[in-house]
């Protein structure tokens, strides 16, 4: 027994639990995030259970990670005491993950590929230069308004809002 | 092309994910997920819940500035413009795999590209390759005559129902030309489903909705389709 780490050597048991219950926290939330990275990638196939799962999934971690993450600090203090610089390392990196994923629950890595465009900007039709007459363009007239969206926009971006005669509408693609 | 007012709300979407190689949208107002080519909420409080279709059409640049010249058009966003699409996109796509389970007794290949019409309760695809060849189409889907018309880039595709006043019309289009007449009356009508001179001039054949999509994309979303 270690005479320089009276805690650990008071109680062996708790210090082991409380490592447990770190491993294991860290691992719930890594699932949490990559399980639906993985199950909504593209160029995979889909089924409504994993779409279920993927949605749920998303839609707690947010939540989940920042509970877990104030868990996993109050453990990492409680262990820290007891650790030597090895196991001071491993709280250091445990914590470094858990705060990756709480700050990867709040982003949308699809908009990381394939950027919005939350504010939507227009040319007349003689001041578009940017179309040549041969491209697609995707178009809809709505109360006397049209409107036209290139297609070699619209494949990057996929989605773009707009109120056209007044309606409010998503072009997709 | 979708409404995003739903039961009095108008809702605002990101992209969220791939469902089968269809993007998931996600409103900011219940964080639901949405199918986009079905516009159906999969996932989430309005689960169930189905965005409004609004009409609109694929065609050249050219075509739509002579229909709609005091319309507006999509700016490029300058920030990320070096990434659209290259001008041969859709042969690039068509080379796309799939992942969907494939038949391979189906005559249509995955990526074959095939307009999308349902209505009545009923889906048909026309292959894009038969209507090049045959357009315009006359055809009866769910018990209502529609006449299918293809521009001179044979890329814009629109579909209309062919009566009027209860009359079904019989339309022919001169090669090469979008001057469109209906035996019936001899009238002519333009590829926006107007009558532009003859007996019927002024009215405006009802538009019906299509939808230029892949097979296999089709498919899943019309499992009875038929294939014209």
């Amino acid at each position: 027994m270690n005479a320089a780490s009276p805690a650990a050597a008071r109680r062996p048991a708790h210090t082991v639990l409380a490592w447990l219950a770190l491993w294991l926290m860290a691992a719930v939330l890594l699932a949490m995030i990559v399980i639906p990275v993985y199950l909504i990638m593209p160029f995979k196939s889909q089924t409504p259970r994993a779409i279920d799962l993927a949605f749920n999934l998303k839609r707690w971690s947010p939540l989940a990670t920042v509970l877990g993450l104030i868990t996993m600090v109050a453990l990492t203090i409680y262990l820290w005491r007891s650790g030597r610089w090895f196991k001071r390392t491993v709280l250091v990196m445990l914590m470094a993950l858990a705060a990756l994923l709480t700050w990867f629950a709040r982003q949308n890595h699809f908009e990381w590929m394939f950027h919005p465009l939350p504010a939507a900007a227009f040319d007349k039709v003689s001041d578009a230069t940017f179309v040549n007459d041969s491209d697609q363009v995707m178009a809809i007239s709505v109360n006397q308004e049209a409107a036209a969206y290139p297609i070699r926009e619209m494949a990057y971006h996929h989605v773009v809002e707009d109120t056209v005669g007044g309606v409010p509408l998503v072009a997709t693609y | 092309m979708w409404e995003r007012n739903v039961d009095g709300r108008t809702l605002n979407f990101h992209l969220s994910g791939i469902n089968n190689q269809n993007f998931i949208m996600r409103d900011e107002e219940t964080g639901s997920w949405w199918q986009q080519v079905s516009g159906q909420c999969i996932a989430g409080p309005l689960k169930g819940k189905q965005l409004q279709l609004v009409a609109h059409d694929e065609l050249p640049f050219a075509l739509w500035k002579h229909e709609q010249p005091e319309g507006r058009v999509l700016k490029p966003d300058e920030r990320v413009a070096a990434q659209y699409e290259p001008v041969d996109w859709e042969d690039r796509y068509a080379k796309l795999r799939v992942i969907t389970p494939v038949d391979p007794d189906d005559p249509l290949k995955p990526r074959d590209l095939v307009i999308g019409i349902a209505m009545n309760g009923t889906a048909k695809a026309y292959p894009m390759a038969r209507l090049e060849k045959l357009a315009p189409v006359a055809d009866t889907l769910g018990g209502t005559a529609i006449v299918i018309l293809l521009d001179t880039s044979k890329k814009s595709v629109r579909a209309f129902e062919s009566t009027v006043d209860g009359r079904a019309l019989t339309f022919s289009v001169k090669q090469d030309t979008l001057q469109i007449a209906d035996a019936e009356t001899g009238s002519n009508w333009d590829f926006t489903g107007r009558a532009t001179a003859g007996p019927l001039a002024g009215r405006q054949l009802r538009r019906v909705m299509v939808l230029k999509d892949y097979w296999f994309d089709w498919k899943i979303y019309h499992p009875d389709t038929a294939v014209y």
